[in-house]
């Protein structure tokens, strides 16, 4: 397995680095230099679109969130069982498409139970 | 195979009987699912298959072990009555999760590759980091859940760093494969493979609770509800066994001579260590789990003197250990029901009042300590004897002396229940199913005790 | 298809085994040092990303599918694992309110 790149054709991403590191550099010195510079009790506070803040971002949120947020990533990461079988959806056939049901029947009986448990429920 | 499809199922049949407010027939079922399994897997006695693509190899080893385990799941369902309900009303989600945990020691136990290997340790372990925090406004049982959880998905990060490291070398999860390349190699292994396996082995101590790796296993076992320990280290720990006696039988014996020194280190530390804690506990859960760390040692003897008998002694013990223990749990569960607490003085005096139990108790710490004419005595005997065969003189030696050490911390509690008189009059009742439970315990250890030709054939 | 192997295949397989083998010890330092149970459990995350890197890497070098399948399997589990570890956290944080190491020493002996 010998390389076939050399340590000068990574000159393109160290290119790509500096530009990215210098306009940002270059963008906050002009404005620092650039801008006037007023300081009043209402620019120093936190900006959040125009409205006034309220409170800390760190505030606890309703579990409510967490237990559909931990729901959709369970459901959502089953999903990655149907790459292999979509890519060989021919090769399998008819035994793959019922294998594929009899999975999609388990995720379905624990949403069925998961709505029944009234874990989606926000009221 | 078709056990671990009535077990899904069903599991999944008492989630929803749990949602309908069945809860009656939640345990019955359970049990009647559970025996359907064993005489599924005991009709495919001797047939050998294969299944899912040589992913699972339903040989006997596997048939016993799967047994095993199944029937140490009814012992501890038929206690279940009565003790989950006091927890909360969740009783379906427990039971099922229970049932959940078995399907992932059936992959376990008959695994023919190591994603198996995994996906079973997983949906076992997974299960019990629930179980292991059910009493949810309990801190101890708060802590044991994560302290099991961190500790349990760290060694599967070890486990999994050698399954990949195993791969790369040999390009094959399936253990057929793997040994035939280890065969060919004539004992000489690459640096990346041998590191592959000491991953491997890592991982797995963590989960048979083998010290250095044991510190997790003493404060899991006391916090977790007692119904739940006693799962935990009989079940739980019998099929983490099998799983690590499996990969070596089948895949790594031609390296073993390799990881002699490793496994030996490790067999001599947890005995020690099991032992000499063991002996400074207060209470009579920790002197459990700590009691559960040394039998871990005397089964990586088995290991470590890997041949053809190893799989049918470390059964042996596994089934000595497993009876002996849930009848444990099942006597300081009531005991603790009784008088609020787990140390030693709360068995004072319990010969006087209820003379059954205590002679059940005493039977199964007779079988835990090894003392002859009980199922304890022969399991020790037959690890040590193919540890002698091979030459492993002075860890048996080491093994042998501790086990006398071990009595001590066994019988401090048959004295208590024996010689001290109680603090009060009160009674232990038992339902019909805790009677049946402690009754099949204390027969079948005697009877293993005194015949033990009936498994010892088996494999 | 062929091109992304052959892409992977570019650096030498010793490349991805460091690379994974540090990943894998960041981890396993995070799980060790850090206090807060969060972290520690992305640490742990991190183990079995590596993991799931060295997997891959071998996998596309040997040019069988296996390993990557594997792959899917420790990535479905890891989701499962994140949703009991979380809702154990989750439990924890409403009893203590911390989410600190340090409550685990209450069991001792």
């Amino acid at each position: 397995m010998e390389s076939n790149f050399l340590p000068s054709d990574y000159f393109p991403i160290v290119l790509q680095l500096l530009a990215a590191i210098g306009f940002v550099g270059l963008t906050m010195l002009a404005t620092h230099l650039v801008g006037p510079k007023r300081k009043t009790k209402d620019k120093l506070e936190t900006f959040e679109c125009g409205i006034e803040q309220q409170g800390d971002a760190r505030a606890p949120i309703s579990i409510k969130y967490f237990l559909v947020a931990i729901l959709f990533v369970l459901f959502d990461v089953e999903v990655i069982f149907m790459y292999p079988w979509a890519v060989n959806f021919r090769e399998m056939g008819m035994q793959g498409l019922m294998e594929m049901f009899v999975f999609i029947g388990l995720l379905l009986a624990g949403f069925v139970y998961i709505i029944k448990k009234g874990a989606l429920d926000w009221e | 195979m078709t056990g671990i499809i009535i077990i899904s199922l069903i599991a999944i049949v008492i989630l929803f009987l749990g949602l309908y407010k069945l809860d009656k027939a939640i345990v019955p079922l359970a049990v009647a699912a559970l025996l359907a399994a064993i005489t599924s897997y005991a009709l495919a006695w001797n047939t050998n298959i294969y299944y899912f693509n040589n992913m699972l190899f339903v040989d006997n080893f596997a048939i016993l072990f799967s047994i095993l385990t199944i029937a140490t799941t009814i012992l501890i369902l038929l206690l279940s009555p009565g003790y989950f309900e006091k927890i909360s009303s969740n009783v379906a989600e427990y039971v099922a999760l229970i049932l959940f945990s078995l399907v992932g020691v059936l992959c376990m136990v008959s695994y023919n590759n190591f994603s198996m290997l995994f996906i079973g340790i997983e949906i076992m372990s997974i299960s019990m980091y629930i179980m292991a925090g059910i009493r949810k406004k309990d801190l101890a049982s708060n802590e044991a859940a994560l302290k099991y959880f961190l500790m349990g998905s760290f060694a599967t990060g070890f486990l999994l760093f050698g399954i990949a490291l195993v791969y790369g070398f040999t390009g094959s999860f399936n253990l057929e494969t793997i040994s035939t390349l280890v065969m060919e190699s004539g004992g000489q292994a690459a640096a990346l493979f041998v590191a592959g396996i000491l991953f491997m082995i890592v991982g797995m101590s963590f989960k048979v609770s083998a010290a250095p790796f044991h510190f997790w296993a003493p404060d899991v076992y006391d916090g977790a509800p007692s119904l739940v320990t006693s799962y935990m280290s009989s079940v739980v720990k019998t099929a983490s066994f099998a799983a690590f006696i499996r990969m070596f039988i089948v895949a790594f014996a031609g390296v073993i001579h390799i990881f002699t020194p490793t496994l030996w280190a490790l067999a001599a530390i947890t005995i020690i260590v099991g032992n000499v804690i063991a002996l400074y506990q207060d209470t009579f859960k920790r002197m459990l789990a700590y009691s559960s760390i040394s039998h871990a040692g005397y089964m990586l003897i088995a290991i470590l003197a890997l041949g053809p008998d190893s799989g049918n002694a470390i059964f042996y013990y596994a089934v000595a250990y497993s009876i002996a223990s849930v009848s444990a749990f099942a006597i300081l569960i009531k005991v603790k029901a009784l008088k609020n607490s787990e140390s030693f003085d709360a068995f004072n005096g319990l010969a006087k009042n209820n003379p059954k139990s205590a002679l059940a108790l005493t039977i199964s710490m007779c079988s835990l300590a090894g003392i002859p004419l009980t199922a304890g005595f022969f399991g020790k005997f037959f690890i040590f004897t193919i540890a002698i065969n091979q030459g492993f003189y002075w860890l048996v030696g080491l093994a042998i002396l501790n086990a006398v050490v071990a009595f001590w911390y066994y019988f401090r509690v048959i004295i208590a229940m024996y010689m001290k008189s109680p603090s009060s009059d009160e009674k232990i009742e038992y339902g019909f199913s805790y009677k049946l439970v402690l009754w099949i315990a204390a027969i079948a250890t005697l009877l293993f005790g005194l015949l033990p030709g009936i498994l010892s054939g088996l494999l | 298809m062929e091109t992304i192997v052959q892409n992977i295949q570019t650096v030498p397989l010793n490349n991805y085994i460091i690379l994974s083998s540090v990943l894998f010890v960041i981890g396993v330092l995070g799980v060790m040092i850090r206090r807060n149970a969060i972290i520690v459990f992305m640490s742990i995350e991190l183990m079995l990303n590596a993991v799931n890197l060295l997997l891959a890497a071998f996998s596309a070098f040997r040019g069988d599918p296996a390993g990557q399948i594997f792959v899917f399997f420790i990535m479905a589990v890891a989701a499962a694992e994140v949703a009991v570890g979380l809702a154990i956290i989750v439990m924890i944080f409403r009893n203590t309110r911390s989410i600190d190491i340090n409550f685990l020493n209450r069991l001792k002996g």
